[in-house]
């Protein structure tokens, strides 16, 4: 994983826009969601580190998350972002890939 | 008594249960030659901790971790290791008759003379506490003879009272000579410990921050009628 660049990971982010996507989002220590498939409209990307991001899906749907700190395209193209503390532990995940993350 | 292997069965959730929670006595009988086979629910791919600094994601989480678990068995001597591929954090929710129906299946299968696992209520994390409670249904459906035992944390049974226990429910384990090997399974499980400087302390150091004893409550006939510092 990787520190995000806010202009690397929008340009990632211009792959999946506009496709059917399965997303895994989790805040830690509180929830997550694995799988749900969306069709992703609109990405952002904001803030100044730790970074804001932003989906808008399905004409009607937001997804939004905070605290994202890494990123990283893994091997089967999947865009990978995940927010760590400053010893290692994940707050939060933002994951996206066109096929659908392992059950 | 008889003269063939002695054998013990332990069924947890998660990878590093083995190892933190009762890592000596799994290593003291691992040494003494009883033959160990190790349940983990889960391969804790849902953790929290990734590294100090981070380097895994939640996708890369599941496969560290079983090969940090697998080196922590050969550290311990823990022959035998299954998974049972359920995601982490959703064990409560997995169906709990197929569940103990396929514990009580494996306790068929390696005829242990002791089982451990977590308490259904003082276990602690909702994970711990289904797989302690289909380990006890299942094994009431073999109808066998075993001595069941729930591990606990620390020594936080040295002093029964406090849960409703007496000293005569706790068995107390001395693993004082086996804390290099638990020692060594803590630094197996990487990804977990990188962030707890004393694991990383020289040996010595580090295997003074680990108790003389492993608690265990016991968890029915079998195992009360066993010597309080012995599970077998």
């Amino acid at each position: 994983m990787n520190p995000i660049i806010q202009s690397e990971v929008e340009e990632l982010l211009r792959a999946f826009v506009g496709e059917e996507i399965h997303v895994h989002s989790e805040a830690t220590s509180y929830v997550f969601v694995r799988n749900f498939k969306l069709k992703l409209t609109q990405a952002f990307v904001a803030g100044e580190g730790p970074f804001r991001v932003a989906f808008r899906f399905d004409h009607i749907g937001w997804l939004r998350m905070e605290a994202l700190t890494h990123y990283e395209l893994d091997h089967e193209d999947r865009l990978l972002l995940a927010g760590y503390d400053d010893r290692g532990r994940m707050n939060v995940a933002l994951h996206l890939g066109k096929e659908p993350f392992a059950e | 008594m008889s003269t063939s292997t002695r054998k013990l069965l332990a069924v947890f959730a998660h990878p590093d249960d083995e190892s933190f929670i009762c890592g000596g006595t799994l290593a003291k009988y691992a040494s003494s030659g009883v033959e160990i086979t190790l349940v983990s629910a889960t391969r804790g791919e849902m953790g929290r901790r990734m590294g100090n600094p981070p380097y895994l994601n939640r996708e890369t989480m599941a496969a560290a971790r079983e090969l940090e678990l697998r080196e922590a068995c050969k550290c311990l001597g823990v022959q035998h290791l299954q998974f049972f591929d359920i995601r982490d954090k959703t064990v409560e929710f997995v169906d709990p008759d197929q569940l103990s129906d396929r514990i009580a299946g494996l306790i068929r299968e390696v005829d242990p003379d002791v089982i451990l696992t977590f308490h259904e209520q003082w276990g602690g994390h909702p994970d711990h506490c289904a797989i302690g409670k289909a380990t006890a249904e299942a094994l009431a459906r073999t109808g066998l003879k075993k001595a069941l035992y729930y591990i606990s944390f620390g020594d936080s049974l040295a002093y029964p009272e406090s849960f409703g226990y007496t000293r005569e429910d706790i068995s107390q384990i001395n693993i004082s000579k086996f804390k290099k090997a638990k020692l060594a399974a803590f630094r197996a499980h990487r990804c977990q410990t990188e962030m707890d400087e004393w694991v990383w302390l020289p040996d010595k150091q580090a295997m003074n921050r680990l108790g003389d004893y492993e608690y265990f409550i016991r968890g029915n006939e079998e195992a009360l009628r066993r010597d309080r510092s012995d599970l077998f």
